[in-house]
Order: structure tokens, then sequence, then C-alpha cells
């Protein structure tokens, strides 16, 4: 045996960036995160050539999936165009030579920073969700030995309290985004921070979701037709952002999760926040044809 | 297509990248190693906190990034952990650590000496502002001393262990591969003795040096001795696959023990990093030496600064605050607007006078 | 400006099979097709020096030890190769993890027939609804052995293969011999 032996030929870089043994330990941690859905996994996190909390979760989980065949499509706050959107799209497609999309309907993988596209998804789509913070409980517990304690024991008490006393006294419960939620009735979980909008889009979907957080180093998943349940009292129920009625003053839809956009005279304007929405509707009005998709909400509403 | 128009972010992101890069200009390998040989405190410093030994890259990584160090940091980390591991190098003792700098604080003399070999500490910190006038700044030459020190020295706690003063770490004979690695495995609690040492290792400098502090100024239970401060040089001694041991070269390396008296022995806390950085490995040390025992969510808790002093985990987070958020701050606005809505409606029926 | 790296075409199998893994996975009890027939696929894509493996078959073990993979007991090991199995003995032993940390419960790789065989009706995440999968050349009481041993979120993780057909079962699965 002699030293060349114990590695490969000198590329200067991985198909993907990432090296074989970094691809195996994100292969077989996203097994096991489906396998569990819900739970966090941990991870060996890899560092790649962008800083963490940037997407380097999310980033690692698409590099390990593409292949030059796959079809990425990448969005930030639901647009194609956000800055690190775009760095992250054309750093998949430079280190993998893949294809990349706008279209929701036409990727392979999405990945996504706190929205879920309001088109729906088919069970031939991945979404990757970046996650930042993936303990669902660190507001109420921010030591995280603890609260894998607490995730062992199925004890999320002080995390129903919590919620019980935003309703004592504000009236409803005060979680924005990242609202958490049970899935299979076992593990609470943080979607990661898409709006409360996008939530049930992740109970019983046709699609695969993985959420990943890099620089916490802890990967878990939603397999398809898996229950995801926000955190709800009976008698206060769930509810996502009153934005049903409002309409984009761009494109002109109406029923989808808006921007909020202050103008001069105090007033606000609003913009759908799926960026390929607005386009895809604006196209249509201009008689350019029609490129939508089913959409997860009906006028304004989930329907149950 | 209104929309479209406003799809300048591949334009822009690649803009602002070139102004950073303008300020620097063109650089070649000269300036590479100007840098390197000018910085090597600041090599060494970033060596450790990228934990990759090769000054060439660590200068390369400062030339490119202008000096901004957690870049530079991010820039090496992100290069190695693509590289392929060929070998885990044998263990190192202490006593076969090639010594320039030895000191304890706890015994006014040691076997083998106090070595005080290169150091600012006694220097006055003195601007050499002559030299922005035109003057060169040359550093007095050495006399070397009549009786060399000897290179290789036995360390303090091994003394201290005969007499019985402190308990030394049980024997750990994990060998090569079996050695947990941090970058190739994740940190969880309670961790690793490996882990832990690996990841002060790698610390970075501020981060350590202000919880290390903290500990020192009373928030923490332990008063560190510094028992042996060292700046060294190891042999990295790799096998061929032949079965034969050689030399793959010397790396520079610094570490620190600090003792604190424990009951009836002293307690020892241990670091070393990459590089010569006494400030690190001291104030590590001190880390170590305060973690038994300490209470949960304190800053001497092992969770608690392993995660906040991994620079390139807190300086990412930090600046990814810059990130858009609005789709998080319209789902706040909502739920607020919403819960104001909901007081102003109880009040109002509170005040409707009773039929 | 570094030009795109090209995949090797182990890195495609890889990938591939992976790729086959984490669908099937996904999809309990819906088979789908590994690059090639037989385990190597997997045995690529998912070993190397951090993994303890456990093979029942002598004929896998040189490409595991390729991957530089350490042989480990069963008890012990992350990932398990029963081959064909002749009695679900084996099932007894391996790992299911910890509640503090489910992910060290054992991913497990069976040869199997799949699509004929007694009738299974799956439950869980994954599945839409029911699922009937007809799976044969299991041994007697397999899945009393494999239900006796699951504390969910505890437990271990099968994949069965048949050919170049591979269908997952996950933990979170309830299977009922109909």
């Amino acid at each position: 045996m002699s030293l060349s032996t114990l590695t490969k030929p000198w590329e200067a870089m991985s198909y993907g960036f990432l090296d074989g043994s970094a691809k195996r330990e994100l292969r077989r941690k996203m097994l096991k995160s489906v396998a569990v859905p819900g739970c966090q996994m941990p991870y060996a996190s890899r560092e790649v050539p962008m800083a963490r909390g940037w997407g380097t979760g999310g980033l690692q989980v698409s590099l390990t999936l593409v292949n030059p065949q796959t079809r990425v499509k990448v969005i930030d706050q639901g647009a194609d165009d956000s800055v690190n959107a775009a760095s992250i799209r054309r750093f998949i497609a430079r280190v993998a030579g893949t294809p990349t999309t706008m279209d929701t309907l036409e990727a392979d993988l999405i990945q996504s920073r706190h929205r879920i596209p309001e088109e729906v998804l088919r069970d031939d789509q991945v979404l990757v969700l970046q996650v930042p913070n993936p303990e669902p409980l660190r507001p109420v517990q921010p030591n995280m030995s603890i609260a894998r304690q607490m995730h062992a024991d199925a004890d999320y008490g002080r995390m129903w309290l919590q919620l019980y006393e935003q309703i004592v006294r504000s009236g409803r419960v005060m979680q924005g985004a990242s609202y958490p939620s049970l899935v299979h009735g076992r593990h609470v979980m943080t979607p990661s921070p898409i709006p409360r909008w996008d939530v049930p889009k992740l109970h019983m979907a046709k699609h695969l979701t993985i959420l990943s957080a890099g620089r916490e180093k802890r990967i878990f998943a939603v397999p398809p037709y898996t229950r995801v349940e926000p955190l709800v009292f009976s008698d206060v129920p769930y509810k996502v952002e009153d934005h049903g009625n409002l309409t984009c003053t761009r494109s002109g839809t109406t029923g989808f999760f808006m921007n909020e956009i202050p103008q001069d005279d105090s007033s606000s304007a609003f913009e759908v926040s799926d960026s390929e929405w607005g386009v895809k509707t604006i196209r249509a009005r201009e008689g350019e044809g029609e490129s939508r998709g089913e959409t997860w909400y009906k006028d304004g509403e989930m329907p149950q | 297509m209104a929309y479209v128009a406003t799809r300048g972010g591949e334009r822009a992101i690649e803009q602002s990248e070139r102004l950073f890069r303008e300020d620097m200009g063109p650089f070649d390998r000269k300036r590479v190693d100007e840098v390197k040989q000018g910085l090597p405190y600041l090599i060494d410093r970033v060596m450790g906190e990228a934990s990759l030994y090769d000054e060439d890259l660590a200068a390369l990584a400062l030339a490119q990034t202008g000096g901004e160090l957690y870049e530079a940091v991010l820039l090496l980390r992100a290069w190695r952990t693509t590289q392929p591991r060929l070998q885990v190098a044998a263990p190192i003792e202490q006593d076969s650590l090639f010594t320039h700098r030895r000191i304890s604080a706890a015994f006014k003399d040691i076997p083998g000496g106090q070595v005080l070999g290169p150091t600012l500490d006694y220097a006055h910190r003195i601007l050499a502002t002559d030299v922005l006038q035109g003057e060169t700044y040359s550093p007095e030459p050495v006399e070397p001393a009549a009786n060399p020190s000897p290179a290789y020295q036995p360390s303090v706690s091994a003394w201290q262990a005969e007499n019985d003063l402190l308990d030394p770490p049980a024997d750990d004979p994990t060998k090569g591969n079996e050695i947990p690695d941090l970058t190739r495995e994740p940190l969880l609690f309670p961790a690793k003795r490996a882990h832990t040492l690996q990841s002060l290792a790698r610390a970075e400098t501020g981060g350590v040096l202000a919880l290390g502090y903290a500990a020192m100024r009373g928030y923490g239970q332990a008063h560190p001795t510094v028992n042996e401060l060292r700046l060294a040089e190891a042999e990295i001694a790799v096998t061929h696959p032949d079965g034969r041991q050689f030399s793959a070269g010397r790396v520079k390396v610094s570490q620190a023990e600090v003792v604190d008296k424990k009951g009836e022995k002293l307690g020892i806390g241990y670091a070393a990093t990459f590089g010569w950085n006494e400030v690190k490995c001291i104030a590590a040390a001190t880390l170590d030496l305060n973690s038994p025992g300490a209470e949960k969510g304190s800053a001497t808790e092992e969770e608690f600064f392993l995660y906040h002093t991994e620079g390139v985990e807190s300086s990412g987070f930090c600046i990814h605050f810059k990130l858009p958020h609005y789709v998080t701050f319209q789902s706040s606005l909502d739920a607020m607007r919403d819960a104001k809505a909901k007081k102003a409606a109880g009040a109002a029926k509170q005040q409707e006078p009773a039929e | 400006m570094l030009s795109v790296p090209a995949p090797s075409p182990a890195e495609m199998r890889d990938n591939a099979a992976f790729d086959a893994l984490l669908w099937s996975l996904s999809r309990p009890g819906r088979p789908r097709d590994l690059p090639e027939p037989g385990e190597s696929g997997i045995i690529t894509a998912l070993l190397d020096r951090e993994c303890l493996v456990y093979a029942d078959d002598p004929l896998l073990m040189p490409q595991i030890m390729r991957t530089g993979a350490t042989l480990s007991d069963i008890e012990k090991a992350d990932h398990v190769f029963l081959g064909a199995m002749g009695t679900s003995d084996p099932l007894a032993d391996i790992a299911i993890g910890t509640d503090f940390y489910p992910d060290d419960g054992a991913t497990v790789i069976i040869r199997a027939k799949i699509g004929s065989g007694p009738a299974l009706r799956l439950t869980g995440p994954g599945v839409d609804g029911i699922l009937t999968l007809h799976m044969g050349g299991l041994p007697e009481g397999f899945w009393k052995a494999r239900t006796a041993r699951l504390r969910y979120p505890m437990g271990f993780d099968l994949f069965f293969v048949d050919g170049a057909r591979v269908v997952g079962i996950p933990r979170s699965t309830t299977v009922e011999e109909a």
C-alpha cells in the first residue's frame, strides 16, 4: 500500500463543494430525521464558503441532494431575487452545475429562508428550509442539554404555559413566525421562521421537507403525509396572519401572504411575498398565458 | 413586467463584492509573503482559530480579506473542511515539545528552569513613531546565554503529581482515528474531553478572553494560578502505510496549565492551540479549570462557553441579522395589531352603558 | 473563476442510491429503484470511517471494509446488514438509540421479496392513509420481533432490498400483518 491509495486524484473542488465524508454524514442524518419526524438530529455540520447563519445548514442539504439534472430554486422572504437567495443560487449552480429556476412548479429542489411557496408542492419535490434556531424550547429553556431532556420526556408543559400566559396577558398567542408545532403527535418542532400562514402547508403535505440548522448542527424533517399541528388550546383556535383580504399593489393578486410597504402618507401598501407568484399573475394579466399552479390557499383561506 | 424590473439582486451582490475588493487592489504572492513575515502572531492566531496549520494559507486568507479576521478564519475553515484526511498524527507529550518559552507563576524556580523566551511582557509600550519619519526600526540583536536552557522540559504538573499535590488526568489510551473529532461529529453535552479541548483550541481569542476574564474577575469559582505557560514547537509524527514513522514537520503550539486548590489537592485546567497565543491559552485553561460543577447557564459552564466562543458561528450569526427579516417582522406586527385591536374592543365593551 | 466540477460516476451512483433511500424511507412501503442491484450502492452512499458496521453476509465484507468503516458487534453497530435472514433473532440485538439520542438507532438493510408474500398494512408518517404491501423472504415472527423492540422515538429503520428495488420502513411506521 502507498500513500496515494489512501486518497483520490487531486481536484480543485469536489462536485457540489462538499467532500464525500460530509455528504455521507448528511445522508445518514437525513435518513434519521425522516425516521423520527420533527426530532432534531445532531450532525457534523461542515463549514462552507458562506457565513454561519446565512443558510449553511440548508446549503449542505441541497449540495448533498443535487446532481447536474436537479433544477434548483432558492428564495429568501419569498423572493428569488433577494440578495442572499441570489448568492446561494449562484453558489449551487457554480459548484454543482445545476440548472436553476424561479418557477416553483419547475423546481426539483427548493431551498428557502422564512417562506413556503404559495403553490402546492408535489411529491417529487423536496423543500429545504434554512433554520436559524432549531430548538422550539429555547425561549423557555436556553440550555440545550436540559431542552434535550425535555424532548426525551415529551415534557412540553412550560411551552404550553408560555402560550397560556400570552393569551391571559394579550388575549391571543403572541408568537409571530416560528410557531411551535407538534409533529406526528410526539415532537414539538419549530417550523423555522416561516409565518403562521405557512405552517398548515406542512400538515399532511405531499412533499418532503428537510429543515437544517448549520450553525446549531441540527437537522430535522417532515416527511409527506405527516401530522404537523400548531400548539393551540381547543378554545383558542390557530390564527394565521390576517392577510387573506389584502391585495398586491403590483400584481393585483389577492389572498396570499403580503409584504407591508410603508407609504409617505403614513398608510401601507402591500406586495405579494411569493415574488414568482406575483410575476406569474402579472404575466397572466398581460395576456402571456396562465402559468400559475394550484395554491394551498383558496380565496385567502386554507381549506381544512 | 413590473416585478422583474426589481430583480437587481445578482448584480447588486456582485458589485458590492467588487467595492470591497477595490480597496485592497490587486495583490500577488509578494503581499502574502509580507503578511506572513511581518505579522507572525496574527498568522498564529488565525491558524489557531481556523484549526489549520499553514502559514502561507493563513497569510493568503488575511491578504484576500484585507485582514477582516472573521472572514479570514471562515475562508480557511471552509477550505479545510474539504481536504482529505490521510493520517492522524501520533500524540505529543509535553516533555517532547521543543520549548522556546516556559514560565511558571506557581514556583520561583521549577525543574528545567524558567525560560523567559520571546515576549513583549516587559517591553515599554511606546509607539515607534520614528518609523513614520523615515527611520528604520532595527531591533537590538539577541545575545545568546552562556548556558542555553534545555530544549525539552518536563511539565510542572508532572512534578506536582509526583508530590501528590494533584491527581493527573487518567491515561487516555485512545489513538488515531478513535480520537473523537469535533469536525467529524457534532458537539454534544456533557462534551467528550477531546471535543472540549479541540473546541477551545479553535475558539475565537476575544470570546475566550471575555468569558475567561469574567471567570477571573469572580464570576467563576476558581482563581487561576499559571502553573505553566509554554510556547513551543511540536513534531508531527505520522506513519507511512509501510509502517515507518516519519516527521511531517514541526508546528508552533502554545499551551497553558492553570491550577487552583480544590480541597486538599490542586484542580487543573488545560488548554493548547496551534500557534503562539498566550492570552487565549490562559483564558481557555481558566474556563476549563472552572468548568467542573459549574452552574447551568453560567459563563463557566461548558455548554455556555464552548458554544459562545466559536468564532465562525458567533460572528456569522451576528452578521446574519443584516439579512432581511421582513416576513418574521410582518408576522409579529400582525400579532401585535390583533392583540391591540382585541384590547380596544374589550375596553369599548366595558364603557358601554348598562341597559 | 473556477470551472464547474463534474461528478464522477461513483459520485452519481451514490447520489442516485441516496435519492432512492431518502425517497423510499419518506414513503414507507413504496418501492424505488437503486442505481444497481444489491447493497453496494447503499454501502458506498452511507458508510465511511465514522461508521460501526455489522454484516451477516460475508460477501459484503470486502466492500464494507473498503469504505474505512469499523466492523462491530451488532449491539453497537449503526449500520446492520443482515442479508437474507434465516431467523428473526438478530432483531433482538440491534441498537435502538436512547431517549436523548434516537438517532443512535441503527439503519438495517435486509434482503427480501418485494411484491410477493404475506400482506402488510402500513400506517404512519409518509403513508397516505393505509398502504398494503406484500413482502416475502422474511423469517417467521419478523414483524412481531420488530414491534417488540420499538419504543418510539427509539427504534431502528429498515431497508428491504430485492434486486435493484428498495423499500424503506422507518421506526415511525406501524406494520400490521393482514
